[in-house]
């Protein structure tokens, strides 16, 4: 038994030694490398004029120039939607995670209906939305308003339908990923902070909220780029023109004048470049509240 | 006065909450089970299931399988590849580990139709089957979930358990299959869990790069909410593509429940 000890002692019992990783991250690297870098490279290609259907590859930039106009009002619409949305599942979910965390049963519940959101498809969620919202839906039915007041919420000039079933589902997300990250330390830190004197509100403000920033700001981030990239929702419940990016780019890439492809790959090109501005935006903040951690 | 806040505190914010979580899929079960519902009326004039003798004869099922088998080869790839870089996040393996965390957490920015739409150029020109297509380009969407579900799994497993399983006589692959991966196995599970919705939930890559070919459920649920004006038969392609995933959630919560109690007593 003493051998067994000193020779367990003998070893490195921590984490094993560092090297040999660089195996084990290499094919998910390489796969997500592959697929993204082919794709993106032939999206800007594309863009560029180098890669048509038909005829022969010229540089040209007539892809981007000849939108101007749709690119940025498809820019805005998807700016518009995906900010409101974000700041929705936040704040819905930061709600869902506060009463999950300081009540017992309640919030288990609630935990385990949030979990039960998340597997539901984007695409059911706005089928859904669409039959609550739309002037011959559930909510005009069960308030009893004429079908004349209701407001355009489906299809209208602000994407009302689109934001709240993005908002919906991403505060599901949010919930869940708040209460995944603070949940173990949050209870005991709350009663050292009851017993110190600290009244409910100020549990919240200064306990939580900086517990819960680093997850909250990470998932709205990742809420955020999801808005921006998401077509069927959009699709469903959003108005014909202007269309958000992922929406006009499909209607382009889909249009039987193959001189479209260049437009669509151009707009696809502006979707993911202020996906990634976004991101890269939000690094210094997240890194701030150490959120990489 | 201070209980009544209180009792709001306690009681009616939970109750809107559930409300919000709960309410937007109301439409879906109701029109499920409508056989006549004209407005302005608040409920169903009659019940019935014509939306699922209807949505059969859609081929729901088939859809739904097919849909399945693309979860599942998502799940297939996305999974141990997770699992694996997963391993070398949590236990510290890499000397360098900015890049890939990056490069592993890249996907989650990108849009997916962005990606389609350049590998829908790529694979025209190379041949490559569709489906094959769909399935690596949403394995690599589910890569950044599997990753680091499996990240948080490992930094919450003490390698010392796999040493001390090798000091004891196994070889390290011994102590991978029967100390390490049993004690991840939850971690295993959900990560496979949000892979296989990954791809049991596509709508945007399967259309663009399947062109309308490949017919999952959430295709069949796309033309159906685009413009068939039958809100029963749209509802209940929607409820029977989001039940298969909710009864599996609901097993998956049981089983970690008994487990816990199993390992408390």
């Amino acid at each position: 038994m003493s051998a067994l000890s000193s020779r367990l002692s003998s070893l490195d019992v921590g984490y094993p030694a560092s090297g040999g990783g660089a195996r084990l991250v290499a094919p998910a690297m390489l796969l997500v490398v592959a697929v993204t870098g082919t794709a993106l490279a032939a999206v800007i290609a594309t863009s560029l004029g180098l890669l048509p259907l038909v005829g022969r590859p010229r540089l040209s930039a007539t892809g981007f120039t000849s939108l101007t106009g749709d690119l940025r009002r498809a820019t805005q619409e998807s700016l518009v939607t995906a900010v409101g949305a974000t700041l929705l599942a936040a704040a819905m979910g930061m709600m869902i995670a506060t009463i999950a965390l300081h009540t017992g049963r309640a919030g288990r519940l609630l935990i385990g209906v949030s979990a039960a959101v998340l597997t539901v498809p984007h695409l059911v969620g706005a089928t859904a939305a669409g039959l609550l919202l739309s002037d011959v839906g559930l909510a005009q039915r069960w308030l009893g308003v004429p079908v004349t007041a209701w407001p355009e919420l489906v299809g209208g000039r602000w994407p009302w339908a689109t934001g709240f079933e993005l908002a919906w589902k991403e505060s599901a997300f949010v919930a869940l990923v708040v209460v995944a990250s603070v949940g173990g330390r949050y209870p005991q830190l709350r009663e050292v902070a009851a017993v110190l004197g600290a009244r409910q509100r100020s549990q919240w403000r200064r306990v939580l909220l900086p517990l819960a920033a680093p997850a909250l700001a990470s998932s709205s981030l990742i809420a955020f780029v999801y808005a921006l990239g998401s077509y069927e929702v959009a699709r469903l419940l959003g108005r014909a023109f202007p269309e958000p990016l992922p929406v006009m780019a499909y209607r382009l890439f889909t249009d039987i004048d193959v001189a479209s492809r260049p437009q669509a790959a151009a707009t696809a090109v502006v979707a993911t470049g202020l996906a990634l501005v976004a991101a890269l935006g939000a690094l210094p903040l997240l890194r701030r509240l150490g959120a990489e951690r | 006065m201070r209980r009544t806040a209180r009792r709001v505190h306690h009681t009616v914010v939970p109750a809107l909450v559930l409300f919000w979580l709960l309410v937007p899929l109301s439409p879906l079960v109701l029109w499920a089970v409508a056989s006549r519902w004209s407005g302005p009326a608040r409920l169903p004039q009659d019940l019935g299931l014509h939306g699922w003798q209807e949505a059969l004869d859609a081929g729901v099922l088939t859809a739904l399988v097919r849909s399945g088998l693309l979860g599942l080869a998502v799940a297939l790839i996305a999974t141990p590849l997770g699992a694996l870089a997963g391993r070398a996040f949590g236990w510290r393996l890499l000397r360098r580990p900015a890049l890939p965390s990056i490069v592993l957490l890249a996907p989650v920015v990108l849009a997916p139709f962005a990606v389609a739409m350049g590998l829908d150029v790529v694979i025209l020109r190379l041949g490559v089957p569709g489906e094959v297509a769909v399935v690596l380009v949403l394995s690599v969407f589910a890569l950044p979930y599997t990753t680091f579900t499996m990240r948080a799994t490992y930094l919450a497993l003490d390698p010392a358990l796999e040493e001390q399983a090798r000091v004891l006589g196994a070889s390290s692959r011994q102590a991978r299959r029967r100390v390490t991966l049993p004690a991840a196995t939850t971690g295993l599970v959900t990560a496979a869990g949000l892979a296989f919705l990954v791809g049991w939930s596509d709508y945007a890559v399967t259309l663009l790069i399947g062109g309308g070919q490949i017919v999952t459920a959430p295709m069949l649920i796309g033309s159906s909410a685009g413009g068939s004006g039958n809100d029963s038969l749209t509802s209940t392609l929607a409820v029977s593509a989001s039940l298969p995933p909710l009864v599996a959630l609901g097993v998956f919560t049981v089983a970690a429940s008994s487990r816990r109690t199993a390992s408390y007593s």
